[in-house]
Protein backbone atom coordinates (compact mmCIF):
# COMPACT_ATOMS: atom_id res chain seq x y z
CA UNK A 1 0.00 0.00 0.00
CA UNK A 2 1.47 3.33 -0.94
CA UNK A 3 1.46 5.88 1.85
CA UNK A 4 -0.26 9.38 1.55
CA UNK A 5 2.82 11.90 1.42
CA UNK A 6 2.70 15.07 3.87
CA UNK A 7 1.60 17.16 1.50
CA UNK A 8 -1.50 15.24 1.00
CA UNK A 9 -1.84 14.89 4.43
CA UNK A 10 -2.15 18.23 4.67
CA UNK A 11 -4.28 18.81 1.43
CA UNK A 12 -6.70 16.73 3.14
CA UNK A 13 -6.66 18.51 6.43
CA UNK A 14 -7.88 21.82 4.88
CA UNK A 15 -10.10 19.78 2.40
CA UNK A 16 -7.91 20.97 -0.84
CA UNK A 17 -8.24 17.22 -1.70
CA UNK A 18 -9.84 14.40 -2.99
CA UNK A 19 -11.30 13.68 0.26
CA UNK A 20 -13.10 10.59 0.11
CA UNK A 21 -9.83 8.55 -1.62
CA UNK A 22 -7.56 10.34 1.26
CA UNK A 23 -10.80 9.45 3.69
CA UNK A 24 -10.50 5.44 2.67
CA UNK A 25 -6.89 5.69 3.01
CA UNK A 26 -7.21 6.62 6.46
CA UNK A 27 -9.74 3.87 7.48
CA UNK A 28 -7.07 1.12 6.49
CA UNK A 29 -3.95 2.86 7.42
CA UNK A 30 -3.11 3.06 10.83
CA UNK A 31 0.66 4.82 10.17
CA UNK A 32 -0.91 7.48 7.82
CA UNK A 33 -4.29 7.38 10.10
CA UNK A 34 -1.58 8.37 13.08
CA UNK A 35 0.29 11.06 11.02
CA UNK A 36 -2.68 12.84 9.96
CA UNK A 37 -3.86 13.25 13.74
CA UNK A 38 -0.33 14.59 14.74
CA UNK A 39 -0.83 17.28 11.58
CA UNK A 40 -4.55 17.91 13.24
CA UNK A 41 -3.01 17.75 17.34
CA UNK A 42 -0.73 20.82 15.97
CA UNK A 43 -2.67 22.86 13.86
CA UNK A 44 -5.42 22.67 16.72
CA UNK A 45 -2.58 23.53 19.33
CA UNK A 46 -1.48 27.02 16.84
CA UNK A 47 -5.65 27.46 16.33
CA UNK A 48 -5.95 27.23 20.84
CA UNK A 49 -2.64 29.71 21.27
CA UNK A 50 -4.15 32.68 22.65
CA UNK A 51 -2.26 35.74 21.42
CA UNK A 52 -1.67 38.85 22.93
CA UNK A 53 -4.35 40.49 24.15
CA UNK A 54 -6.03 43.96 24.56
CA UNK A 55 -7.73 45.15 27.44
CA UNK A 56 -11.30 46.08 28.29
CA UNK A 57 -10.72 50.14 27.32
CA UNK A 58 -8.80 49.01 23.48
CA UNK A 59 -11.93 50.04 21.46
CA UNK A 60 -12.20 53.56 23.71
CA UNK A 61 -8.42 53.87 22.95
CA UNK A 62 -8.66 53.22 19.15
CA UNK A 63 -11.44 55.37 19.12
CA UNK A 64 -9.75 58.61 20.43
CA UNK A 65 -7.09 57.62 17.98
CA UNK A 66 -9.43 57.49 15.13
CA UNK A 67 -11.54 60.27 15.65
CA UNK A 68 -9.05 62.65 14.55
CA UNK A 69 -8.27 60.78 11.57
CA UNK A 70 -11.68 60.83 10.81
CA UNK A 71 -12.07 64.72 11.77
CA UNK A 72 -15.50 63.47 13.09
CA UNK A 73 -15.50 66.14 15.51
CA UNK A 74 -16.21 69.62 13.87
CA UNK A 75 -15.02 71.53 16.96
CA UNK A 76 -12.22 69.49 16.00
CA UNK A 77 -11.64 69.91 12.48
CA UNK A 78 -9.83 72.86 12.67
CA UNK A 79 -6.83 73.11 12.24
CA UNK A 80 -3.68 73.02 14.68
CA UNK A 81 -2.71 77.05 14.37
CA UNK A 82 -6.87 77.91 13.58
CA UNK A 83 -7.32 75.79 16.90
CA UNK A 84 -4.46 78.01 18.82
CA UNK A 85 -5.21 81.16 17.59
CA UNK A 86 -9.38 80.65 18.26
CA UNK A 87 -7.70 79.63 21.90
CA UNK A 88 -5.75 82.76 22.09
CA UNK A 89 -8.09 85.08 21.14
CA UNK A 90 -10.56 83.73 23.11
CA UNK A 91 -8.19 84.10 26.31
CA UNK A 92 -7.24 87.59 25.46
CA UNK A 93 -11.52 88.64 24.98
CA UNK A 94 -11.41 86.43 28.84
CA UNK A 95 -8.41 89.06 30.04
CA UNK A 96 -9.91 92.03 28.48
CA UNK A 97 -13.85 90.74 30.19
CA UNK A 98 -12.39 90.77 33.64
CA UNK A 99 -10.53 94.06 33.31
CA UNK A 100 -13.63 95.58 31.96
CA UNK A 101 -15.35 94.13 34.89
CA UNK A 102 -13.27 95.07 37.55
CA UNK A 103 -13.37 98.87 36.72
CA UNK A 104 -17.13 99.18 36.16
CA UNK A 105 -17.24 97.61 39.89
CA UNK A 106 -15.48 99.98 41.01
CA UNK A 107 -17.33 102.83 39.13
CA UNK A 108 -20.77 101.32 40.51
CA UNK A 109 -19.72 99.73 44.10
CA UNK A 110 -21.89 102.66 46.59
CA UNK A 111 -24.73 102.25 44.03
CA UNK A 112 -25.15 98.70 44.49
CA UNK A 113 -24.21 98.96 48.08
CA UNK A 114 -27.09 101.42 48.38
CA UNK A 115 -29.32 99.48 46.27
CA UNK A 116 -28.50 95.93 48.42
CA UNK A 117 -29.15 97.69 51.42
CA UNK A 118 -32.59 98.54 49.96
CA UNK A 119 -34.01 95.46 48.44
CA UNK A 120 -31.40 92.90 50.25
CA UNK A 121 -28.50 91.42 48.75
CA UNK A 122 -30.33 88.49 46.43
CA UNK A 123 -30.26 90.45 43.27
CA UNK A 124 -26.73 91.22 43.62
CA UNK A 125 -24.99 87.84 44.48
CA UNK A 126 -27.54 86.41 41.39
CA UNK A 127 -25.44 88.90 39.22
CA UNK A 128 -22.41 87.74 40.63
CA UNK A 129 -23.56 84.21 40.11
CA UNK A 130 -24.20 85.01 36.21
CA UNK A 131 -21.02 86.96 35.40
CA UNK A 132 -19.13 83.99 37.24
CA UNK A 133 -21.06 81.39 35.15
CA UNK A 134 -20.04 83.40 31.95
CA UNK A 135 -16.44 83.62 33.22
CA UNK A 136 -16.17 79.68 33.28
CA UNK A 137 -17.82 79.49 30.17
CA UNK A 138 -15.38 81.52 28.49
CA UNK A 139 -12.72 79.19 30.42
CA UNK A 140 -13.63 76.07 29.75
CA UNK A 141 -14.28 76.80 25.94
CA UNK A 142 -10.74 77.53 25.47
CA UNK A 143 -9.31 75.16 27.80
CA UNK A 144 -11.57 72.42 26.16
CA UNK A 145 -9.68 72.97 22.73
CA UNK A 146 -6.39 73.40 24.70
CA UNK A 147 -6.86 70.06 25.90
CA UNK A 148 -8.13 68.02 22.81
CA UNK A 149 -4.78 69.40 21.24
CA UNK A 150 -2.77 68.27 24.62
CA UNK A 151 -4.48 65.14 24.12
CA UNK A 152 -3.22 65.01 20.39
CA UNK A 153 0.49 65.06 21.54
CA UNK A 154 0.22 62.70 24.79
CA UNK A 155 -1.52 59.91 22.43
CA UNK A 156 1.05 60.01 20.10
CA UNK A 157 3.21 59.64 22.92
CA UNK A 158 1.66 56.84 24.98
CA UNK A 159 0.82 55.24 22.15
CA UNK A 160 4.52 54.68 20.46
CA UNK A 161 6.80 51.89 20.56
CA UNK A 162 9.62 52.49 23.16
CA UNK A 163 11.75 49.95 21.29
CA UNK A 164 11.68 52.15 18.35
CA UNK A 165 12.35 55.42 19.54
CA UNK A 166 9.46 58.20 18.22
CA UNK A 167 9.93 60.96 15.37
CA UNK A 168 8.35 63.69 16.99
CA UNK A 169 9.72 67.00 15.28
CA UNK A 170 5.69 67.45 14.48
CA UNK A 171 4.87 67.23 18.10
CA UNK A 172 7.37 68.93 19.22
CA UNK A 173 6.50 71.81 17.69
CA UNK A 174 2.84 71.42 18.63
CA UNK A 175 3.86 71.25 22.46
CA UNK A 176 5.82 74.42 22.21
CA UNK A 177 3.31 76.40 20.66
CA UNK A 178 1.00 74.47 23.55
CA UNK A 179 3.28 75.63 26.60
CA UNK A 180 2.61 78.87 26.38
CA UNK A 181 -1.49 78.69 26.54
CA UNK A 182 -0.97 76.18 29.02
CA UNK A 183 0.51 78.65 31.30
CA UNK A 184 -2.28 81.14 30.86
CA UNK A 185 -4.97 78.98 31.64
CA UNK A 186 -3.72 77.55 34.45
CA UNK A 187 -2.80 80.80 36.30
CA UNK A 188 -6.46 81.71 35.31
CA UNK A 189 -8.01 78.80 36.36
CA UNK A 190 -6.25 78.87 39.77
CA UNK A 191 -6.94 82.57 39.86
CA UNK A 192 -10.71 81.66 39.85
CA UNK A 193 -10.56 78.82 41.75
CA UNK A 194 -10.92 75.98 39.71
CA UNK A 195 -8.71 73.85 41.16
CA UNK A 196 -9.25 70.49 38.82
CA UNK A 197 -8.37 72.31 36.05
CA UNK A 198 -5.49 74.05 37.39
CA UNK A 199 -3.72 70.68 38.85
CA UNK A 200 -4.62 69.06 35.16
CA UNK A 201 -2.49 72.19 33.36
CA UNK A 202 -0.06 71.64 36.18
CA UNK A 203 0.82 68.54 35.64
CA UNK A 204 1.07 68.65 31.94
CA UNK A 205 2.91 71.60 31.46
CA UNK A 206 6.43 69.61 32.40
CA UNK A 207 5.77 66.86 30.22
CA UNK A 208 5.08 69.70 27.27
CA UNK A 209 7.63 71.67 28.00
CA UNK A 210 10.06 68.60 28.03
CA UNK A 211 8.58 67.32 24.45
CA UNK A 212 9.21 71.11 23.45
CA UNK A 213 12.90 70.93 24.21
CA UNK A 214 13.34 67.40 22.99
CA UNK A 215 14.05 68.11 18.87
CA UNK A 216 13.17 66.07 16.66
CA UNK A 217 13.56 62.80 18.08
CA UNK A 218 13.26 60.89 21.63
CA UNK A 219 15.22 57.90 22.31
CA UNK A 220 13.82 55.01 23.41
CA UNK A 221 14.58 55.37 27.13
CA UNK A 222 13.82 59.30 26.60
CA UNK A 223 10.29 57.86 25.18
CA UNK A 224 10.01 55.39 28.13
CA UNK A 225 10.44 58.54 30.60
CA UNK A 226 7.72 60.01 29.69
CA UNK A 227 5.76 57.34 29.03
CA UNK A 228 6.30 56.44 32.93
CA UNK A 229 5.41 60.31 33.49
CA UNK A 230 2.17 60.67 31.71
CA UNK A 231 1.10 57.11 33.33
CA UNK A 232 2.58 58.05 36.73
CA UNK A 233 0.08 60.79 36.84
CA UNK A 234 -2.64 59.26 34.93
CA UNK A 235 -1.95 62.40 32.66
CA UNK A 236 -3.93 61.29 29.96
CA UNK A 237 -6.94 59.86 31.67
CA UNK A 238 -7.22 63.76 33.66
CA UNK A 239 -6.84 65.29 30.44
CA UNK A 240 -9.40 63.37 28.39
CA UNK A 241 -11.86 63.68 31.53
CA UNK A 242 -11.63 67.43 32.28
CA UNK A 243 -11.45 67.54 28.17
CA UNK A 244 -14.96 66.03 28.03
CA UNK A 245 -16.22 68.00 31.04
CA UNK A 246 -15.31 71.16 28.86
CA UNK A 247 -16.17 70.02 25.86
CA UNK A 248 -19.96 72.27 25.32
CA UNK A 249 -21.76 69.89 22.18
CA UNK A 250 -20.87 66.65 24.12
CA UNK A 251 -21.74 67.22 28.26
CA UNK A 252 -22.65 70.62 29.79
CA UNK A 253 -19.77 71.79 32.14
CA UNK A 254 -21.63 72.05 35.66
CA UNK A 255 -21.24 75.65 36.81
CA UNK A 256 -21.86 75.52 40.73
CA UNK A 257 -24.40 78.61 41.60
CA UNK A 258 -22.13 79.65 44.55
CA UNK A 259 -18.39 77.93 43.48
CA UNK A 260 -16.18 78.05 40.46
CA UNK A 261 -15.21 74.59 39.93
CA UNK A 262 -16.35 71.97 37.58
CA UNK B 1 -28.08 48.47 19.53
CA UNK B 2 -27.13 45.64 17.01
CA UNK B 3 -24.56 46.05 14.29
CA UNK B 4 -26.95 46.79 11.37
CA UNK B 5 -28.65 49.49 13.44
CA UNK B 6 -25.20 50.74 14.26
CA UNK B 7 -24.13 50.85 10.67
CA UNK B 8 -27.43 52.68 9.71
CA UNK B 9 -26.70 55.04 11.82
CA UNK B 10 -23.35 55.63 11.39
CA UNK B 11 -24.13 56.03 7.29
CA UNK B 12 -26.64 58.98 8.32
CA UNK B 13 -23.46 60.77 9.99
CA UNK B 14 -23.99 59.59 13.82
CA UNK B 15 -20.03 59.30 14.90
CA UNK B 16 -21.42 57.89 18.11
CA UNK B 17 -22.96 54.83 16.53
CA UNK B 18 -19.74 54.24 14.34
CA UNK B 19 -17.65 54.93 17.61
CA UNK B 20 -20.36 51.85 19.41
CA UNK B 21 -18.91 49.69 16.27
CA UNK B 22 -15.13 50.72 16.90
CA UNK B 23 -15.32 49.65 20.71
CA UNK B 24 -17.52 46.32 19.69
CA UNK B 25 -14.85 45.08 16.71
CA UNK B 26 -11.67 46.63 18.12
CA UNK B 27 -10.42 43.80 19.98
CA UNK B 28 -11.49 41.07 17.20
CA UNK B 29 -9.87 43.07 14.62
CA UNK B 30 -6.46 43.44 16.20
CA UNK B 31 -6.76 39.15 16.77
CA UNK B 32 -6.83 38.65 12.97
CA UNK B 33 -4.26 41.85 12.43
CA UNK B 34 -1.59 40.37 14.61
CA UNK B 35 -2.22 36.71 13.25
CA UNK B 36 -1.16 38.58 10.16
CA UNK B 37 1.50 41.03 10.87
CA UNK B 38 2.68 38.99 13.97
CA UNK B 39 4.06 41.93 15.49
CA UNK B 40 1.67 43.70 18.08
CA UNK B 41 2.50 47.48 16.82
CA UNK B 42 2.09 46.35 13.30
CA UNK B 43 -1.58 44.91 14.80
CA UNK B 44 -2.55 48.36 15.92
CA UNK B 45 -1.40 50.02 13.41
CA UNK B 46 -3.76 47.86 11.16
CA UNK B 47 -6.40 48.07 13.37
CA UNK B 48 -6.96 51.87 13.16
CA UNK B 49 -6.58 51.72 9.30
CA UNK B 50 -9.27 49.04 9.40
CA UNK B 51 -11.46 50.96 11.14
CA UNK B 52 -10.61 54.06 8.89
CA UNK B 53 -11.52 52.26 5.72
CA UNK B 54 -14.80 50.81 7.04
CA UNK B 55 -15.90 54.65 7.92
CA UNK B 56 -14.88 55.74 4.36
CA UNK B 57 -16.45 52.27 3.07
CA UNK B 58 -19.81 51.89 4.71
CA UNK B 59 -21.91 53.06 2.39
CA UNK B 60 -20.53 50.04 0.63
CA UNK B 61 -21.55 47.74 3.12
CA UNK B 62 -24.43 45.95 2.39
CA UNK B 63 -27.04 45.56 5.07
CA UNK B 64 -27.25 41.44 3.81
CA UNK B 65 -23.58 40.79 5.14
CA UNK B 66 -22.51 40.68 8.63
CA UNK B 67 -20.46 43.31 9.95
CA UNK B 68 -17.96 41.38 11.64
CA UNK B 69 -17.17 39.72 8.27
CA UNK B 70 -16.69 42.67 6.61
CA UNK B 71 -14.40 43.81 8.84
CA UNK B 72 -12.88 41.03 9.17
CA UNK B 73 -12.27 41.11 5.78
CA UNK B 74 -11.00 44.77 5.44
CA UNK B 75 -8.31 44.04 8.41
CA UNK B 76 -7.07 41.09 6.43
CA UNK B 77 -6.60 43.35 3.35
CA UNK B 78 -5.05 45.98 5.19
CA UNK B 79 -2.85 43.69 6.67
CA UNK B 80 -1.98 42.14 3.63
CA UNK B 81 -1.08 45.94 2.38
CA UNK B 82 0.74 46.84 5.31
CA UNK B 83 3.08 43.60 4.76
CA UNK B 84 3.10 44.60 0.99
CA UNK B 85 5.04 47.82 1.54
CA UNK B 86 7.47 46.34 3.69
CA UNK B 87 8.30 43.95 1.54
CA UNK B 88 7.21 41.35 4.34
CA UNK B 89 6.02 38.70 1.97
CA UNK B 90 9.71 37.62 1.03
CA UNK B 91 11.24 38.16 3.96
CA UNK B 92 13.00 35.22 5.65
CA UNK B 93 13.78 34.58 8.74
CA UNK B 94 17.38 33.91 9.82
CA UNK B 95 16.24 30.08 10.77
CA UNK B 96 14.63 30.02 7.46
CA UNK B 97 16.54 27.61 5.19
CA UNK B 98 15.09 27.63 2.13
CA UNK B 99 16.75 26.96 -1.18
CA UNK B 100 16.17 27.66 -4.43
CA UNK B 101 14.04 25.43 -5.01
CA UNK B 102 11.57 26.45 -2.07
CA UNK B 103 12.70 22.94 0.10
CA UNK B 104 14.08 23.06 3.47
CA UNK B 105 17.52 22.25 4.00
CA UNK B 106 18.28 23.57 7.44
CA UNK B 107 17.07 22.16 10.59
CA UNK B 108 15.84 24.68 13.07
CA UNK B 109 17.86 25.80 15.94
CA UNK B 110 16.80 23.52 19.08
CA UNK B 111 14.12 24.98 20.84
CA UNK B 112 12.80 21.57 22.04
CA UNK B 113 10.59 22.27 25.55
CA UNK B 114 11.08 20.44 28.56
CA UNK B 115 7.97 18.48 28.31
CA UNK B 116 7.28 19.38 32.38
CA UNK B 117 7.44 23.05 31.90
CA UNK B 118 4.35 22.39 28.95
CA UNK B 119 1.61 22.59 30.82
CA UNK B 120 1.75 26.12 31.16
CA UNK B 121 -0.24 27.70 28.86
CA UNK B 122 1.67 30.62 28.80
CA UNK B 123 4.66 28.69 27.64
CA UNK B 124 2.54 26.92 25.22
CA UNK B 125 1.36 30.74 23.90
CA UNK B 126 5.70 31.50 23.96
CA UNK B 127 6.30 28.39 21.88
CA UNK B 128 3.58 29.02 18.98
CA UNK B 129 4.52 32.60 19.01
CA UNK B 130 8.25 31.34 18.28
CA UNK B 131 6.72 28.27 15.57
CA UNK B 132 5.05 31.26 13.61
CA UNK B 133 7.52 33.30 13.64
CA UNK B 134 10.29 31.09 11.78
CA UNK B 135 8.24 31.10 9.23
CA UNK B 136 8.70 33.08 6.29
CA UNK B 137 6.93 35.83 5.18
CA UNK B 138 5.03 34.27 2.73
CA UNK B 139 4.80 30.90 4.38
CA UNK B 140 3.45 33.18 7.25
CA UNK B 141 0.87 34.76 4.74
CA UNK B 142 -0.15 31.39 3.38
CA UNK B 143 -0.56 29.89 6.48
CA UNK B 144 -3.04 32.55 8.08
CA UNK B 145 -5.05 32.98 5.39
CA UNK B 146 -5.57 29.49 4.26
CA UNK B 147 -5.65 28.30 8.83
CA UNK B 148 -7.35 31.29 10.48
CA UNK B 149 -9.01 33.15 7.54
CA UNK B 150 -10.37 29.77 5.34
CA UNK B 151 -9.40 31.76 2.17
CA UNK B 152 -9.07 29.10 -1.18
CA UNK B 153 -5.57 28.00 -1.99
CA UNK B 154 -6.83 29.93 -5.66
CA UNK B 155 -7.17 33.23 -3.77
CA UNK B 156 -4.13 32.80 -1.70
CA UNK B 157 -1.94 32.55 -4.83
CA UNK B 158 -3.55 35.61 -6.14
CA UNK B 159 -2.94 37.67 -3.22
CA UNK B 160 0.44 36.41 -3.20
CA UNK B 161 0.69 36.26 -6.88
CA UNK B 162 1.93 33.23 -7.12
CA UNK B 163 0.69 29.84 -8.94
CA UNK B 164 -1.92 27.70 -7.42
CA UNK B 165 1.04 24.56 -7.05
CA UNK B 166 3.35 27.06 -5.50
CA UNK B 167 0.78 28.25 -3.20
CA UNK B 168 -0.24 24.63 -1.85
CA UNK B 169 3.52 24.48 -0.97
CA UNK B 170 3.61 27.11 0.51
CA UNK B 171 1.06 26.46 3.10
CA UNK B 172 2.65 22.75 3.34
CA UNK B 173 6.03 24.00 4.16
CA UNK B 174 4.59 26.38 6.58
CA UNK B 175 2.67 23.19 7.99
CA UNK B 176 6.10 21.42 8.12
CA UNK B 177 8.04 24.02 10.13
CA UNK B 178 5.07 24.33 12.35
CA UNK B 179 4.73 20.40 12.54
CA UNK B 180 8.32 20.29 13.44
CA UNK B 181 8.72 22.63 15.67
CA UNK B 182 5.73 21.55 17.83
CA UNK B 183 5.09 18.16 17.50
CA UNK B 184 7.38 17.53 20.82
CA UNK B 185 4.66 19.76 22.50
CA UNK B 186 1.84 17.65 21.46
CA UNK B 187 3.60 14.20 21.70
CA UNK B 188 3.94 15.34 25.80
CA UNK B 189 0.87 17.08 26.75
CA UNK B 190 -0.83 13.94 28.38
CA UNK B 191 -4.45 15.31 27.58
CA UNK B 192 -3.16 15.23 23.69
CA UNK B 193 -1.92 11.77 24.07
Amino acid sequence: MQHLTEVELVSHYYHDDDSAVAESHLRHCSECAAQYETIGRVLALVTDAPGPERGEDYGDRVWSRLRWKLGIDRRRRTTWVTGISVAAALAIAFFAGQFWRASRERAVQPTAAVSAEATGSAPVQAAARVRGGMEDKVLLLVVGDHLDSSERVLLELANADPAKGLEIGQESRRAGELVAANRIYRQTAAKNGNERIASVLADLEPVLIELSHAGKSLSKDELLELQKRIEAKGLLFKVRVIGAQTTPGDKPPRISSDTNTL
Amino acid sequence: MTDLAAVSRARGGDADAFRGLVERHSRLVFGVAYRMTGNEHDADDVVQETFLRAYRQIGKFEDRANFGTWLHRIAVNCSLDLLRSRGRYERHHVNDGNDEDGEMTRQYESTDPQPDRLLLSTELKEHVIAALDRLSGNERTAFVLRHFEGMPVEEIGRTLGIQVNAAKHTIFRAVKKLRESLEPLVRSTPCNT
